[in-house]
Parts: C-alpha cells; structure tokens; sequence
C-alpha cells in the first residue's frame, strides 16, 4: 500500500511529515465569522508561519493551490462515543430504557474516545462535538449531555455537564405516558423540583413530583441557567409552547432541537432569546408534527434574526456529523450566505459552550461543496492524524493497490 | 427493453385467445400480464430546442456542448441537427443538461411520509417467503415524497419490499409522474422485479418467529424454495393441470429469465454465497443493493456481470455495514464492475447528484482518475440498465424519453438545483415558474406559499 500513489499533499500534511513546509498559493483563508480573503500561506508544523500577498515558496516545499484554510467544524448535536454500531446492542451507550435514572445519566461517562467514529468523522473536518443522550421511556429528560474535542484523547471531554437534554412534542409526548400535557406537567413538575430542591428532598430522598434526588440534583443547574437547557420539538405550537414555560422561567437557558417548524414562531424565538438547532434539508412531513417542513426553514431563521446552529438530524445516527459541512452547504443552495452558513457549523454552536480551541482545518476546496475533503486538521496546534478506520479499509482495498499478497497481510 | 419477454409475453397471451392452449407455452401466464396494466400516459408536451447547453450525456466521458431537441415527447437529436418551425426555443445559457436521475432503490409510497405506523406498507413481515406480494400494491401516490423527488432531478424510481424477507415480493419501477392512481405512474413494459434480502434482518425478524435465526438457514431457505419453484416450473412448461401459485409462480419466472432479482446485501463474502446459490439453480442477480462490501469483490462482481446499487457515505448503523468506506461505488466502477448510487431514503434521493459528487470526488483522491461525465452513470445509465429500461431512458440519445433535467449550477456540487424537469418533454418542474405538484396530503396543513424574501 504504501507504494501507491496518494494525492502527495495527505503524505505532507501527516504527522510523520510535520517538519514538511508546504506552500499554500492563493488559499481562501475563512475566520471565526465565515469571513473570507485570499493569501498566501506558508504552512510547517501544523501551524501558520507565514501569511500575505505574493509569497514565495520557500526551497523544498511542496505547493497546493486552490486550498482553503478554516477553522474547525462544530457539530451541535452528535452521539459521537457513545456507541459501537448504531443498533441496539451492549455497545450502545446512547439512552437506557432500563435505568431508574434520567436527569443525572451523563453522556461523559459513557464517551470513549478511542470510538472509530471520532478518527473518522475528523477525517471530514469537524473538531468539535456536542455528545447528547437519548430519551428513554418513562421520562422526557434523557440525561446530561457533553462537549467533546475530537482529539480522541481520554482528555477530550472540554464540557463534562454541558446541557440536559430533554424531548418535548410526539417523542417528549410518549415518553411521559402518552400525550403533550404529560410531557409538559413533567417538565414543570421537573423544574419545581429542582428549584425546590433543598427543601423538598431534605429529609425525603422521593420528596419530588417529579424527578428522584439525584435527578432534580442533576437539573439545578440547567433551572438556574448555568447551562442551557436541551428541548427536542417540531410543532409550531410546541415552540409556542416552549417560548411560554421560557416566559415562565426567564432563568432558563433554552437550545431547541428540531425545530421543523420555527419558520412560523420565528419571530417569536428571536424575541424569547431561544436559540435553535436546525437540519436545513428537512422539508418533507415526516411525522404530524413536520407537516410544516421547508426547505427555506433556516431563511426565515435568519431573517427573523434568531440564534442558529446547523446540523444533520435525519439520517444514520452514528455517521450524521460527518456530512455536517454538507447540510450548511445546501443551506448556501437555498439562499443563505455563505459566511453565515460557515458560522453555523462553527462558531455559533462554539459560542453558546464558550468553547475557545485553537483549530485549523485546510481543505482541497471550498469545505461547504459536495466534492471538498479536509488535507490537515489541528487541534490547539496538535497535527491530527488523518487516518481512520475507514481511510484503512480503502487504502487495503483501493484497486490501484498493487500489492499481489492476500489482503489480510496488506 | 425490447430484450426483456414482458411485452413478448404480452403479445403471445392475445394471441392465445385464438390458438389450443397446448401449443401456446407463453400463454400461462396470460392472467399474470394482464394484472394492474400501466395506464400510463405522457403528460402533454412542445417540441423544445434546449440550446448552448452542457451536455452530461451519461454515455460520453466528456461534458459536450451543444443543443438538444425534444419531439414528440422524444430526444429528436443530442449536439446538433435539424430544428422544426414549430420548435420553443429555451436558451439554457451553458446551464448543464443531464438524463433525468432514476434511483433503483426507493420506499417511496410503501414507506411514505408522514410516516405513521399506518403507512408502513412496505414488508410483508409475516412469513421469510412472500414472493406473492407486489410493492406496487402498498405504493401511495399522495406520497409527498414523489414531489420533492422530482424537485431533486428523479425521473424514474424503482419501489421495492423491504428486506424483513427472504422473498420480498415484486417490485415496481414508476414513472415520477403526479397520478391518482400507481398504475398511472408504472413505467409502461418495464421488466419485473423481485426483492431479496440476505443477512441480518431475516434472521433478526424471524429468529424467534420459526427462523430463519442465522445466516445458515437463510441459505437453507433460499434453496429449499428455489427447488420447489424448479418443480412447479418443470409442471407449467409441461402445460398440463396444476394450480396456479402466485408464490411460486414469481420464482418460477425467475428461473425462466422473466424478472430481475433485486438483492439486499451488506457483506462481500454473502454476496458470493449468493451467486452460488444462483449457478445452482440457473437464475441470474441482476443487481445487489446496499451492497457496502462490494468493494472488496469488485472483480468478482465484474467477472459474473452482477450490478451493485451503493450509497456515498452511510455505514455502521449495523454489523454487516461497519465495513463502510466513502470510495465504494467508484472502486466497484474502476474494477470493471457495474456502479451506481441509489438512496433507500426520502431525504437523499432528493439529492442523488450530490451524493455521487461526495462518493466521485473521495474515489478521485484516492488515486482514480474518473471524469465527472463518466461518474453520472451512477445516475441514470447503470439504474437504467440494471432495471431492463436502458433502451427507453437514462441516456441523452436520440429516440430515448425525453426524460432531462437542467440544472442551474454543475450537478457535482451543494449549491446545485434542477431548474427544470422533464418526463417524457413535458416540464413537471420549473423553478423558474414556480410549476410542481403537490400531494392532496399537503392540502389544508401550514401555507408553504409565501417564501422569506
């Protein structure tokens, strides 16, 4: 294998080869804000060295041209580490249909960052990740979600209690027993728990209405607003809904998930300071509580000027960060503007965990396009590897793989 | 198409009415091809001149310009050639022309949206033999999806059973056609097909159920019922009394070479169990879907001529897809093999183009050198020809459907749309003018008419 010719510039950008100087001529250069301008670039040891108009390459250095220099991808919703194959199994991690807990199930304690999934999901250029739990039945709460880097270093948990994740709408609905108002009497129940906290379980560890000790221990600070509050919803009405209980509870810090139907409360979110969670290629009535999906979804989000993040909520569980530049990418298909759509699945989704990391990921195009795959990422100056599981089997079975022995040996 | 003995056997069975039955051996399954016809019937359309447009052909490896002309429902010519007076002239500015897309593996209908429990039409999950049962008869037209497909380029899609079953049922292929009816959309004489399913969910879905419980008695269970279709094959060629078995008689008209066997397989080394089992009892496979092995048997799928629909990047949701890699449908082409993209789900096959990009581009930079021309066979001419149709549509060719999508930005990228669509000449979608339908399900439910700006 290794006698087969890769595209020359992944060898450069490998850890192996860090003392490599690579010449960027012409790269588009992305800030923070999605913000673009063309430079040049001398590149060595995973780090900027040089910038500026009409450099020369330096003696030795390989040139790349067309590349595009950004900073990391943040996925605002992943369940990265917490399962070994996306089906049922002992491997899965994800919710516990079994437990008598919910609140206080942290997904920092199931994450493993030696998970394949995180080699290869860096591999497409995403740096950081919200890890959220699912619900199981009985409650609406599914636990405690984390923040992770994608180092895949078991010191890659940044954020171990970064949100509580819960579910309102069909799912929250059949969770709590079967209808909206159950969800929502938990859920209030839930909060005067947690508010009531040391007075209600003082000397009755199931003094609650809601939730045990341990769980209403769990939400406080979610209730108090130290770290936001995780809805998964649909409907219009749903939002409506959530805007009312934020009314209520002007503490709460509230991130809808979903949100299929924001586009008709849009202005509403934007007023309520409820931030938003969106997949932008959801446009068909999956469920009674999508008949309201559109395409254009994230536009009126904008217009309306609420807080966004994009991300891929449909699809295959396990895989779904790797295509988050993708949907952002469609999002720029139906009108958005670029930059904004760049800062969606970047430094929006960063700024709401106050997440503050050093990374730069140079691509071989324009990161939203179908066709653009990243050549480098770092991490806080760390060169990550680029190989994965993935880039293994293809690089055994790659059929200009020349190599006449049984693959196994390969 | 005209290869394929469903038309054939339509013209022996009127034909039998006037002939002894004995000496008609094509006439049994009379019944059978008179069953759910298509009513299928072109949309109205204009003769149109496509002109200076970028010509993804689907045969060529390289973009050609040139103009296209649309008669009769039909390509006239592709490049150039004579114009009639009568023609509408489009001037599509450089704006790329493709063959409409075809997706071979859709749910479409029997799996619609909303998708409430009520709509699961799609698997006979009662028994692991039900060749009996045909997808078009769970298939809704009012799927909303069928809209946004078409929004997205699909002009042809190929609705199967799902893969709870060792014998699915029949498939369907449909014209993406707005209709009341699933017979106003069945693509007129196209080949029939039949699902199969090997691995994990037979297994999973009958484990406890009778079995098959491993992928031993899934073999077993393909075997045993090849051999009892072999036995009722052998009584109808002989033309004498039996009972019509309707089961049977689909497995039957496998091993005669009249349908198309559709399988659902994950891993490579199943795959070749497979085609075993099929130089055993003389039937072909025609296509494997999902097929995210293949990769690793890319010449042994080149050497038996067996197609393989894939996706871009979905793995790992399962044991039998953890072998997952982004290159598969272009290592499958570079090995010689038949490739092609296709979506079993109602938000990709919305962008089938897009996918092939990603799957295109990542082959690419694993060393191939495949042009962007060539990679469209992913789209339309490799679905085309796996489901017996390729004489009719896929290509940009003279004679073929006028089955064209013209997008406004290169098909290889995100920010492309299709900014019309054509089935048969007749423009079903036009961005431009706001033209598409819309199901009766959308009907009274949020007014999506008004946009942001």
């Amino acid at each position: 294998m290794r006698t087969l010719l890769l595209a020359s510039t992944i060898a450069l950008f490998a850890p192996a080869a860090s003392a490599q100087t690579v010449f960027l001529d012409d790269a588009t250069i992305v800030d923070a804000k999605g913000q673009r301008v063309t430079s040049d670039i001398i590149w060595a040891d995973g780090a900027i060295v040089q910038e500026g108009a009409n450099l020369t390459a330096p003696q030795g250095a390989e040139t790349v041209s067309g590349a595009w220099v950004t900073p990391g991808l943040f996925a605002p919703m992943s369940t990265l580490g917490l399962t070994d194959l996306g089906s049922a199994g002992r491997g899965n991690d994800i919710s516990a249909e079994d437990a008598p807990t919910s609140v206080s199930e942290r997904a920092a304690d199931s994450f493993n960052p030696r998970s394949p999934y995180i080699a290869n999901t860096r591999g497409r250029g995403v740096t950081h990740a919200v890890v959220a739990p699912g619900t199981s039945s009985g409650s609406i709460f599914a636990g405690t979600g984390a923040v992770i880097s994608l180092t895949g270093e078991f010191d890659s948990v940044l954020i171990e209690d970064a949100f509580v994740f819960l579910s309102l709408g069909e799912a929250g609905g059949a969770r709590a027993g079967g209808s909206r108002a159950a969800a929502m009497a938990q859920l209030r129940a839930a909060i005067s728990d947690a508010e009531g906290f040391f007075r209600r379980y003082n000397d009755a560890p199931d003094g609650g209405d809601a939730l045990s000790r341990q769980d209403a221990n769990a939400l406080r600070s979610a209730v108090n607003g130290d770290i936001p509050m995780m809805i998964q919803a649909d409907r219009a009405s749903d939002l409506v809904a959530i805007i009312r209980l934020k009314d209520e509870n002007p503490d709460l810090d509230i991130i809808v998930v979903g949100a299929t139907e924001a586009w008709d409360v849009a202005d509403e979110l934007a007023d309520a300071d409820i931030r938003v969670i969106i997949d932008p290629l959801h446009n068909l009535p999956t469920s009674f509580e999508a008949v309201g999906a559109r395409i254009d979804n994230v536009l009126f989000l904008e217009e309306a000027g609420v807080d966004y993040a994009i991300a891929n909520l449909s699809s295959f569980r396990v895989v779904k960060p790797a295509s988050l530049a993708q949907h952002a990418g469609n999002a720029v298909g139906e009108g958005l503007d670029w930059g904004t759509a760049f800062a969606a699945i970047s430094s929006v989704p960063a700024s709401w965990f106050g997440v503050e990391s050093e990374t730069v990921v140079v691509w071989d195009g324009d990161p939203l396009n179908a066709t653009s795959a990243p050549i480098a990422v770092t991490i806080d100056g760390e060169v990550m590897s680029m190989d994965s599981r993935i880039t293994a089997l293809r690089d055994r079975y790659n059929p200009l793989n020349t190599d006449q022995r049984p693959h196994k040996y390969r | 198409m005209k290869n394929y003995l469903v038309p054939l056997t339509l013209t022996l069975a009127a034909l039998a009415a006037c002939q002894p039955a004995s000496e008609n051996k094509a006439a049994e399954n009379s019944d059978k091809a008179l069953a759910f016809p298509s009513t299928y019937s072109p949309q109205p359309s204009n003769t149109v001149l496509l002109k200076n447009a970028k010509l993804i052909d689907g045969v060529s490896k390289e973009i050609r310009e040139g103009d296209l002309l649309v008669a009769d429902g039909k390509i006239a010519f592709v490049g150039t050639g004579e114009v009639p007076d009568d023609a509408t002239e489009i001037d599509v500015e450089g704006r790329f022309v493709t063959p409409g897309i075809i997706d071979i593996h859709s749910h479409l209908g029997n799996y619609p949206t909303p998708s409430v429990r009520a709509h699961g039409d799609g698997n006979e999950a009662t028994s692991p033999i039900t060749s009996e049962v045909d997808a078009e008869h769970g298939v809704w037209p009012q799927d909303p999806g069928f809209d946004e497909a078409l929004q997205g380029g699909v002009t042809t899609l190929h609705i199967l059973p799902g893969s709870a079953n060792l014998f699915g049922g029949k498939g369907v292929t449909l014209r993406n056609v707005p209709s009341r009816t699933v017979q106003g959309m069945k693509f007129p004489d196209a080949p029939e097909t039949l699902k199969m399913a090997c691995g994990e969910n037979p297994k999973r879905v009958y484990g406890a159920k009778g079995g098959p419980a491993s992928r031993m008695g899934n073999v077993a269970g393909y075997r045993k019922n090849w051999i009892k279709a072999a036995e009722y094959k052998a009584k109808r060629d002989k033309g004498g009394d039996y009972k019509r078995d309707l089961q049977l008689e689909t497995l039957a008209d496998v091993l005669d070479g009249k349908i198309l066997v559709n399988m659902h397989c994950y891993r490579a080394d199943e795959m070749v169990q497979i085609l075993d089992i099929a130089k055993e009892f003389d039937y072909k496979v025609t296509t494997f879907h999902h097929a995210v092995e293949s990769y690793k048997i890319g010449d042994i799928l080149a050497d038996n001529d067996v197609c393989s629909a894939m996706w871009a990047d979905w793995g790992s949701f399962k044991m039998e897809s953890y072998d997952y890699i982004r290159e598969n449908v272009p290592f499958v082409h570079a090995a010689g093999a038949c490739a092609m993209i296709h979506s079993d789900d109602e938000n990709n096959v919305q962008r089938l183009n897009q996918e092939v990009a990603k799957t295109w581009s990542d082959g690419n930079r694993a060393g191939l050198d495949i042009s962007k021309a060539e990679a469209w066979q992913w789209l339309s001419t490799n679905p085309a020809k796996a489901l017996g149709i390729l004489d009719e549509t896929g290509t940009l060719e003279a004679g073929k459907r006028a089955d064209i999508v013209v997008w406004n930005g290169d098909p290889f990228s995100a920010y492309a749309r299709p900014d019309k669509v054509m089935i048969d000449g007749a423009i079903l979608y036009d961005r431009e003018t706001g033209l598409k339908p819309k199901s009766d399900f959308r009907l009274g439910h949020a007014d999506l008419s008004e946009g942001v700006r």
